[in-house]
């Protein structure tokens, strides 16, 4: 089984490197392939089991664009094929119809998603989240300079129960289509949430998944998952 | 620079603040934040309007901002000169306004010929456009808490924006995104070229900076410190450090010396540290202090007066234990990260005891714990280290980061309450205990270190 990671040299900002490490962890006989910005992406010939990315800077992020809109086509396809990829943090923004500057200006994406992100450098949030992806609960952590808008409920990865999501108003997170997942939770995403990890590697083909640390790491979900219910526990 | 007239409203304020200092100070409290944040809320251009002296030396950065304002503060200070600064303040806009109106006289003139001030990098907007140092140290820029400063490439826009063009430039020559901070400006690098016995190459989780810039190549490093700090060309275009125009190309810790070559004199000086980090601290203040114009020997007679403060680390023996509390940034995974290799070079057997949990966050809401996961707790998985402990909120996400980092699950120690922990202690199996404590967490290092002597003295 092969995981492509793209850009890890750039994409790999808010501990988002722990995820592919935890995937080595419950993998110990994958192969890992690091595809940096100069290289050819994997994914577009060779069977990829999971394709992923990780939060990235402002400039990191037209960096990325340039590089993919070239494969724009086949990256439509490959999502048509339901090829699974997994992107975090402002990664999904790359593939939205633009990124808006405070000054107006855009940066045209890949146009994948019908949607926009608007930066203010100013205002960072940081903040909390607790979703639901079909009936499994995440957890997880926002911190970024954008908002997205756009028909953010066209195709919603998570289903808020607390949370930002994309801009305060709509009560769903991210973006999933077919086999593709975009969150905004950063982090440990994969460490963090057992059974989305359980689901995913199921995904990629894993007929009995069995995740590293599962004791410790169901442990720490369940305490997160009542810590973040508990309406006393401030989200932002 | 945004000099602005005073107005009666600036009088007014910075009257009352002075009161309002006096009054803190009578009841003793220090008037470090309070006295700066009420004027620029009174008056809001009150930076732009007070008088600054001939003199103005910034100093910001990542790391060591503190310790390197400090030692230029007292080396000038020691060589006569008539020196303010914000040494017992906050390095915010409002901790500059409550130096600035500390060391001004009624009507609003400056009574010190220079000040050192300590900058935060994240605030340079609100302070530089009004306070525009004639010397600016950088002392090298990293990720830092990514709840307020998200990435080195955002602190690297802001102050490309907000160095002013007059500045020149004090730059660590090793540190590739610092030292190609605002181009134009006049500059110069400092580095350490000497190999250094006591630092081994570190690889870190965290690499801010791994490819080219401008050509997205994998640069080549001649070698690695820590994390990004070392020497590195681009192989396809001419991106690249810079030549170290100070370059520590000595350093003797039992002799207690180093040796810097500037344009082709070579001076030494006392070493006043025993690390890596200290000694990039000394060579950075060295380096502001001979642009600003003393000589080598006005600085090196005061060095051999100065002892560097070190509230950050504390050591005490018992029947021969050690036991020893280190400040580890608390959301700063690189802070942590050269603490625990700090921990891991440590002679004989050891037992760590961490203690770095978000005393905030643990109040009233839940810690992002994203940061652990940039933290080197792989440097705790060593065969000399018996035992990692901790107590606290998050006692189950660090369980989970330790047994990621590859720590066997038999030397993993945890509970809900800090002060608990000194109860897996295998006394006899250690010679050195280690509490690393966050700054907002040193009350539990206290009683931690208070029971663990307690154990050892039975």
């Amino acid at each position: 089984m092969k995981i492509e990671v793209l850009f890890p040299e750039l994409c790999n900002l808010f501990g988002d490197s722990s995820n592919i490490k935890y995937l080595s962890k419950c993998l110990p006989d994958a192969e890992f392939i690091k595809t940096s910005l100069n290289d050819d992406l994997k994914f577009l010939n060779d069977d990829i089991a999971l394709v992923y990315m990780g939060p990235m800077s402002e400039s990191a992020q037209e960096k990325v664009i340039n590089k993919l809109k070239e494969h724009k086509a086949q990256i439509i396809e490959k999502i048509e094929q339901n090829q699974i990829f997994l992107f975090t943090g402002n990664a999904v923004e790359v593939l939205y119809n633009y990124i808006e500057n405070e000054d107006g200006s855009k940066i045209e994406g890949l146009g994948i998603f019908d949607l926009y992100a608007k930066r203010d450098m100013w205002h960072r949030y940081n903040g909390l989240v607790l979703g639901k992806y079909q009936d499994i609960e995440i957890v997880g952590f926002q911190t970024q300079f954008t908002k997205t808008y756009g028909d953010v409920e066209k195709y919603p990865f998570l289903n808020l129960e607390r949370g930002m999501g994309m801009n305060k108003e709509h009560k769903v997170e991210g973006v999933c289509k077919n086999n593709f997942y975009g969150t905004y939770v950063i982090g440990p995403i994969l460490v963090l949430n057992p059974y989305f990890t359980e689901f995913l590697l199921k995904k990629m083909g894993v007929e009995n998944p069995q995740i590293a640390f599962k004791e410790a790491v169901v442990d720490a979900y369940n305490q997160r998952l009542k810590e973040f219910k508990d309406p006393a526990v401030k989200i932002d | 620079m945004k000099e602005n007239k005073k107005t009666l409203r600036f009088y007014f304020t910075l009257w009352s603040m002075k009161f309002l200092t006096r009054s803190l100070k009578l009841i003793g409290k220090n008037a470090t934040h309070l006295p700066g944040n009420i004027a620029l809320k009174m008056c809001p251009d009150f930076l732009a309007q007070i008088e600054k002296p001939k003199t103005i030396i910034g100093v910001t950065g990542t790391n060591g901002k503190t310790t390197v304002s400090n030692l230029i503060n007292d080396i000038l200070t020691d060589n006569g000169y008539n020196v303010g600064g914000n040494k017992f303040g906050g390095n915010i806009d409002a901790g500059i306004a409550a130096a600035l109106m500390a060391q001004s006289t009624l009507s609003g003139k400056a009574t010190k010929d220079i000040e050192v001030l300590e900058i935060d990098e994240r605030m340079t907007p609100y302070i530089l456009p009004y306070v525009q140092p004639n010397f600016l140290v950088c002392t090298n820029l990293f990720r830092d808490s990514y709840k307020r400063n998200a990435h080195s490439d955002f602190i690297v826009s802001i102050l490309n924006k907000q160095i002013p063009k007059t500045s020149k430039l004090i730059l660590n020559g090793e540190d590739l995104i610092s030292n190609h901070l605002a181009e134009d400006n006049d500059r110069v690098y400092f580095g350490i070229s000497s190999k250094d016995t006591k630092t081994t190459p570190t690889n870190n989780i965290i690499k801010d900076i791994v490819s080219c810039p401008k050509c997205n190549s994998k640069l080549d490093f001649e070698y690695i410190r820590y994390n990004h700090i070392g020497v590195a060309h681009c192989p396809n275009c001419d991106y690249g450090s810079p030549k170290f125009d100070y370059d520590v190309d000595t350093i003797n810790y039992e002799e207690k010396y180093i040796i810097i070559n500037s344009k082709g004199e070579r001076e030494k000086y006392r070493l006043i540290g025993n690390n890596a980090t200290d000694i990039y601290n000394e060579a950075t203040a060295i380096t502001l202090l001979r642009e600003f114009g003393l000589t080598s020997d006005q600085i090196e007679k005061s060095l051999q007066n100065i002892k560097i403060v070190e509230s950050r680390f504390d050591e005490v023996v018992v029947n021969g234990k050690k036991i020893i509390s280190n400040l580890a940034k608390g959301q700063n995974p690189i802070a942590c990260s050269r603490v625990m290799d700090f921990v891991r070079q440590q002679e004989g057997k050891k037992a760590v005891i961490l203690e770095f949990d978000d005393y905030f966050d643990a109040q009233h809401s839940s810690e992002n714990v994203a940061w652990l996961f940039d933290t080197d707790f792989e440097f705790l998985n060593s065969d000399d280290i018996v035992q990692v402990i901790t107590g606290g909120p998050r006692h189950k996400d660090m369980k989970t980061r330790m047994l990621l980092a590859g720590i066997p699950e038999e030397k993993i120690f945890v509970c809900e309450k800090e002060v608990d922990t000194p109860q897996f202690l295998d006394i006899d199996k250690v010679d050195t205990i280690f509490v690393l404590h966050d700054i907002y967490t040193h009350h539990y290092s206290v009683t931690i270190k208070n029971k663990i002597m307690e154990m050892l003295s039975k």
